[in-house]
């Protein structure tokens, strides 16, 4: 494997990594949509810091999309908090409308080469390696600067708040009762995984966003039965996703993020499939061979 | 269909993209109540990005850049990716909403595979089918107009006549099971109604926009009325309305047409939920001050 190809599965991996233990927690709290909206929302924050710094320099771009993907939840939040609107239609009315501006500020103000929709929507990915900062005299891609402490952080974030945040995913009202701040953790998972959420739109591109938040997360939930096993499997998948599909990428002469993204749909089909207990085509031999034994019996 | 667009007070161009943003409005606002409000918004969301291989595919075998090849194709991809959606909740363990994002990436994943092989092909205009993801509401032709006159009067008409079976499904499943209505092929039915508004949508807005179009006039009506036949009509009207606003404003102002239509529902969509004159928040406001006078 040679350095560019290192540097791009590394980045898919860290990414994987802080989106799959996210989205463990999101998936089982039934917030996955959450990741989609985000991911969508946070274009026009980019779009303002661009328009205010006039760069794109990771860490204001971070801080500002952050800033407009939180605003975008407490948004949501006031509308399902209304009573007129459901959740999953505050979700479908918020996040186009705030892309829509993100779309409109790139066309009006931005347009040309600092912003460029197709590659923030398909991910640029293949160019990781390419943009690098010098430090200390060695060339170290940009991408890893920032997704390598984004997956240090969220690891940290996910040891620490552990009790907090697996007591009221699993059980909401027993966190309360005993005082474990369920909604804290609810706030600084929101948080985190929007922050994530800016980091992985920036440095992937929107298509993998969803795809390294949802889709490990709900195959390692077909697989284990605790919530730890879970995350690790999530995590897992995300980094085989990450080393396959860059391999099939580059034989296939594909899209780097779409190939990538596509892996962590298979891994979900082969568990759906597969996995012992609760796959599809186990149940059904299951359910054969009870059959044969049951004629065996008789 | 010529003297219909002569009958509009606008420059020839820009009347077909006024009537074709009106019929498309009004056919993804009549038919988005029945999604909404069985609590499936970000159904929509998840089928819009099921075109897109469905495009590809259909610009595969083809060969050509056929409006009527790449809606059948999209057609068929949408329906596909709806029944996915449908099968995952029903295989267990999966929640909805997961099983929305994962096929949402799995179409998604799979159509920008097949467009970076076409686009290597070399023979493909790779921005036609670029144009896309973000819609393309000036480039509407009159054969368009006529496509979505003619399949999308065909679906409101089939929502019209079923309204019925539809309402009894929507609101009260388990009844309608019981009364003997075929609650699955009532599935079936909305999801390819559902597909209809999908499909001849996301030519207008765009794959990732299309979904406001069917949730944000649904909202709006909601709010204004107590029964199902006149959320119908009232979103369909505001869905016309916002369509036909936002093309010429657009227009106007030389912004993408898409994101000006999405931002002008959501407008009317958050203006219901504000002041709405029974349930919105400000009239609730009023009557809860009224009676804390008292």
């Amino acid at each position: 494997m040679n350095t560019d190809a290192l540097v791009v599965v590394l980045t898919a991996g860290l990414l994987a990594t802080a989106c799959g233990l996210l989205g463990g927690f999101l998936v089982l709290r039934r917030q996955s949509l959450m990741s989609d909206a985000v991911s969508h929302a946070v274009l026009p924050g980019i779009v303002l810091v661009f328009l205010l710094t006039g760069s794109r320099a990771a860490l204001p771009t971070i801080l500002g999309a952050t800033a407009v993907g939180v605003a975008c939840v407490l948004g949501f939040e006031a509308l399902r908090r209304t009573g007129l609107v459901r959740s999953d239609a505050a979700i479908a009315l918020t996040f186009p409308a705030l892309f829509s501006l993100g779309v409109i500020g790139v066309s009006r103000f931005a347009s040309g080469a600092h912003l460029d929709l197709d590659t923030a929507i398909y991910g640029e990915i293949t160019f990781a390696p390419l943009r690098t900062v010098a430090m200390g005299g060695l060339d170290v891609p940009r991408s890893l600067l920032v997704t390598g402490p984004a997956a240090v952080l969220t690891v940290l974030l996910v040891v620490l708040l552990w009790r907090p945040l697996q007591t009221s995913t699993l059980d909401p009202q027993f966190a309360e009762i005993v005082g474990l701040r369920g909604r804290l953790a609810q706030r600084v998972l929101l948080v985190a995984s929007t922050a994530v959420a800016v980091v992985a739109f920036d440095n992937v591109g929107a298509v993998l966003v969803v795809a390294f938040f949802v889709v490990p997360a709900a195959a390692a939930h077909l697989l284990a039965s605790r919530l730890g096993t879970m995350l690790i499997l999530a995590v897992t998948i995300g980094w085989v996703s990450a080393v396959v599909g860059h391999w099939a990428a580059v034989r296939l002469d594909s899209s780097m993020s779409g190939t990538i993204g596509l892996a962590t749909v298979v891994c979900f089909a082969l568990a759906r499939l597969l996995a012992p207990r609760r796959g599809l085509l186990w149940r059904r031999s299951l359910k054969a061979r009870t059959a044969l034994s049951l004629r065996r019996m008789q | 269909m010529d003297r219909l667009i002569g009958l509009v007070p606008l420059p020839y161009p820009l009347a077909v993209v006024a009537v074709g943003t009106a019929v498309l409005g009004f056919v993804a606002g009549t038919l988005g109540p029945f999604a909404v409000l069985r609590g499936r918004s970000m159904f929509g969301d998840a089928m819009s990005h099921g075109t897109l291989p469905g495009v590809v595919v259909a610009f595969m075998v083809s060969g050509v850049k056929d409006p009527v090849a790449s809606l059948v194709g999209a057609a068929v991809f949408a329906g596909l990716a709806a029944l996915l959606m449908i099968g995952l909740e029903r295989a267990g363990r999966t929640p909805p909403d997961a099983a929305i994002g994962i096929v949402l990436s799995a179409s998604f994943t799979v159509g920008i595979v097949l467009l970076t092989r076409v686009s290597q092909g070399g023979d493909a205009d790779q921005s036609g089918l670029d144009a896309y993801l973000f819609g393309q509401a000036a480039g509407l032709v009159v054969r368009d107009v006529e496509l979505a006159l003619w399949l999308g009067g065909l679906a409101v008409l089939a929502a019209v006549a079923a309204l019925r079976l539809l309402r009894s499904a929507t609101f009260d499943p388990q009844f309608a099971a019981v009364a003997g209505v075929p609650t699955w092929a009532v599935d079936v039915a909305s999801t390819v109604l559902l597909a209809v508004a999908v499909v001849l949508g996301v030519r207008t807005v765009g794959v990732i926009l299309m979904v406001a179009m069917l949730v944000a006039p649904a909202v709006a009506a909601r709010q204004l009325t107590t029964r199902l036949s006149g959320m119908v009509a009232l979103s369909g009207v505001i869905g016309a309305v916002t369509g036909v606003a936002g093309a010429l404003l657009a227009g106007r102002t030389e912004l993408p047409t898409g994101p000006v239509i999405v931002l002008l529902a959501t407008a009317a969509a958050l203006a219901s939920i504000l002041f709405a004159p029974r349930r919105g928040v400000v009239a609730r406001l009023l009557r809860r001050r009224a009676a804390a006078a008292l």
